[in-house]
């Protein structure tokens, strides 16, 4: 059973009307339990929202969204997913602990039960010594470390992020992405990561799904084979050229021969 | 958004070494301002009942500290009481007209109109239904005043959250009942504390013009208007000196209750 099957999916906005859009036709994708799938094309290609389909945070024009064989829609009732967005989008008028017990509180969990949770959170991403912080008194990458604490309390098995690190400088970025795959590695999400960075999408990934604009589409996919123990040196392997040179010439194919427009090639 | 970039460690900026330069520039500027208004009274001659010295000011004031004071308590009171009676009836209207979106638009026109019109003529009708020996007539209208900006903000706190915690609220599959007690009402209690440190002072200054409209004769806007026109000055720049710090007061007061209550939104304004 794979954790997410996306069949035949489009998505017109503003559906007869002058402004209609084809944000995306004909999505088909699938993504199997424990993979790490990037999502990657310029801007309008529709991937943050082939990611909020997923989520059932909007619905399809035409087409299914399953996960675990579920309907997108029920799965979103039950909470099977944890989501990360480029704003940590924590409530400052909660800390840090109280802000990653949000999720728990509205499943319902008692309090002790939540308490320990979110300290082992806290503990996962680092931040055992914050949970009585507020978050304006954090900085970007602690707070982005707070959300994806918060996404995984409920320990979900699907883990969606929409450009998670965007905001972040590139020191703090690099150190995000290799604490992202260690606690992959603990905790055996699946992930589907929402980037326009490329060195990022090859790092992080088992896959890279590369998309083009205008209407929106999945031009090609591309197998990272750089095996599962990624560590810093991995961004300086001949491997990890290959692939990023792999994956920029297919998005130069998408934009059929002009240049990618607002792709990141660092 | 402008929360999210906020460092550890830069809210101890202004500590230590720094109050001294803190203080010390609006000290000079003062001396300066005072030294200057004294010496150019003197240079040019100017007549006391035009404008008086500041020294003259402070020895009425001195003088007549018990009468500046009373007058005080008077027009700090008229403010006080509306600004509590505004903010309650502000906060109550806003969270009903979220509730109930038919109340809402009812009642949208009728708080624009109010605020629309000048607080002269609400003054000279209120305190011709009420007795003009009461204190009532100011305290509407300080009421009215308030209550304005305290429904705007309490409203605008309802209704704009952060678009990516409403996402976050709807992955969670949170019911509309979840959103406002968890997301909606906490925002709104932040700009509660805004609206209500924004109308503090013009709570000060509405209740003191509202006393230029006739009325009992016992506050600080009456006392400032009767002295001017007997050209005791000097005597009315020391009820002016009253004014001034009752809505410092004010104005202190209702920043430190917000930094007290809302300590997440003292960032935005601190830079």
């Amino acid at each position: 059973m794979s954790a997410v099957e996306v069949a035949q999916v489009s998505k017109v906005f503003n559906l007869g009307t002058a402004d209609q859009v084809d944000a995306l036709v004909d999505i088909d994708l699938t993504v199997e339990q424990g993979e790490f799938v990037s999502l990657i094309g310029p801007s309008g290609c529709g991937k943050s929202t082939l990611l909020r389909l997923i989520a059932d945070l909007i619905e399809p024009t035409s087409g299914t969204v399953l996960m675990n064989a579920k309907p997108a829609h029920q799965a979103r009732l039950d909470q099977d997913y944890g989501m990360a967005f480029q704003q940590s989008g924590l409530f400052e008028w909660r800390n840090v602990q109280k802000n990653i017990e949000l999720p728990l509180e509205l499943k319902g969990w008692d309090k002790p039960t939540r308490r320990a949770r979110s300290l082992e959170m806290l503990e996962l991403v680092k931040l055992g010594q914050f949970a009585k912080h507020m978050p304006w008194q954090l900085s970007g990458g602690m707070q982005q470390r707070v959300a994806i604490a918060r996404s995984l309390a409920a320990n979900p098995p699907l883990l969606l992020m929409d450009e998670p690190f965007g905001a972040l400088d590139e020191m703090t970025r690099e150190h995000m992405q290799t604490e992202l795959l260690r606690i992959r590695k603990e905790t055996g999400t699946t992930i589907i990561f929402v980037t326009h960075s490329i060195p990022e999408a090859v790092y992080l990934s088992d896959r890279v799904v590369v998309m083009s604009p205008r209407p929106g589409r999945i031009t090609a996919v591309v197998d990272v084979v750089l095996g599962s123990d990624r560590t810093e040196d991995t961004r300086e392997d001949e491997q990890f050229y290959d692939r990023i040179t792999e994956v920029r010439e297919a998005l130069r194919g998408a934009e059929m021969g002009s240049a990618p427009l607002g792709i990141e090639d660092r | 958004m402008s929360v999210s970039r906020r460092r550890v460690g830069s809210g101890t900026r202004s500590g230590g070494d720094g109050v001294v330069a803190k203080v010390l520039p609006p000290v000079i500027v003062g001396a300066l301002f005072f030294g200057g208004w004294e010496a150019f009274v003197d240079w040019q001659h100017v007549r006391e009942f035009i404008l008086p010295k500041p020294s003259e000011i402070w020895k009425q004031l001195f003088d007549n500290f018990g009468l500046v004071r009373s007058a005080s308590v008077v027009t700090g009171t008229n403010a006080l009481v509306g600004l509590i009676l505004g903010t309650i009836l502000g906060a109550l209207l806003a969270a009903t007209a979220n509730r109930y979106r038919a109340f809402g638009e009812l009642l949208n026109p009728l708080t624009i109109t109010i605020a629309a019109i000048p607080a002269v003529v609400i003054v000279s009708v209120l305190n011709n239904m009420y007795s003009v020996t009461t204190q009532t007539g100011r305290r509407v209208m300080v009421t009215l005043a308030v209550f304005f900006i305290v429904f705007v903000q309490v409203a605008r706190g309802l209704r704009q959250n952060h678009p990516t915690q409403l996402e976050l609220m709807r992955s969670y599959a949170a019911s509309p009942r979840e959103i406002l007690r968890k997301v909606r009402i906490p925002n709104a209690v932040g700009y509660l504390f805004t609206g209500i440190r924004t109308a503090a002072p013009i709570a000060v200054i509405i209740a003191l013009v509202s006393e230029y409209f006739g009325g009992t004769q016992d506050g600080l806007g009456q006392r400032i208007a009767s002295n001017f026109s007997l050209s005791k000055t000097a005597f009315a720049f020391a009820y002016v000196v009253g004014g001034s710090i009752v809505g410092l007061l004010f104005f202190a007061g209702s920043n430190l209750l917000e930094y007290v209550a809302v300590p997440w939104r003292r960032r935005r304004y601190s830079r």
